[in-house]
């Protein structure tokens, strides 16, 4: 009754001080399709398939590791945000969250398969690149909003 | 369903704050209990009638749309 699967409280707080300036880092990379030296490295991979090129399977490639940070970091930091505990975690905010989850869901693949729809070519995916943290944000957007909506409505008793 | 929390926590005399720390749920799970917007787990309904010395079926009364 007690495994919940969330991080302790003070996550959030680091969560929210790594998601801003990796988002905006983020941004800025994509943005201006950065890719600084010092970032280039070799690196073990699993597989790889260049564009119209060569397959290697499990051997060294040479790539800019940048774009692979701040893809971690975000995730890292989405999931600490996310899916750390409220200052007081009881049943009707384990609620909120469980409805939160299932609306973000929702809205996520009610986006994805509009752009499916619509958004061909490289467009599509960059969507589908956005989309690896969409659902995560959507989340987050919605249990929040709902948590300060309970917070407001609590009216001053006695 | 309709409940008597608000009535009870009356008799007993204390606020939502400290009903609240007594059953080990936030403020404002107390409040959408008294609103109706929020039905406890079977657990919370048996911590309330332990706190107000009486029963489950004391504070919470099924209604007829409960069975719809």
């Amino acid at each position: 009754m007690k495994l919940n699967y969330l991080f302790p409280h003070r996550f959030k707080r680091i969560g929210m001080i790594l998601l801003i300036p990796f988002i905006l880092i983020g941004i800025y990379v994509v943005q201006y399709d950065i890719e600084p030296e010092f970032f280039d490295l070799s690196v073990p991979s699993i597989f790889t398939e260049e564009i119209m090129g060569r397959k290697y399977v499990f051997s060294m490639i040479d790539n800019n590791i940048l774009n692979e940070i701040i893809g971690v970091m975000l995730i890292i930091s989405f999931l600490l945000v996310a899916f750390s505990k409220e200052r007081q975690e009881d049943e009707l905010i384990a609620k909120i969250r469980l409805e939160s989850l299932v609306w973000a869901t929702y809205v996520n693949y009610a986006v994805l398969l509009f752009s499916m729809i619509f958004i061909f070519g490289m467009s599509f995916l960059w969507v589908m690149i956005f989309n690896m943290f969409t659902i995560l944000l959507f989340f987050i957007i919605r249990f929040n909003w709902q948590v300060r909506n309970l917070n407001k409505t609590i009216g001053d008793e006695e | 369903m309709k409940n008597s929390i608000k009535v009870e926590r009356a008799k007993k005399n204390i606020t939502q704050a400290e009903l609240a720390g007594l059953a080990k749920v936030s403020r404002q799970t107390i409040n959408a209990m008294e609103l109706g917007k929020y039905v406890p787990s079977t657990v919370l309904a048996l911590r309330l009638a332990s706190i107000f010395e009486t029963e489950v079926s004391e504070i919470f009364v099924l209604e007829d749309k409960d069975w719809v």
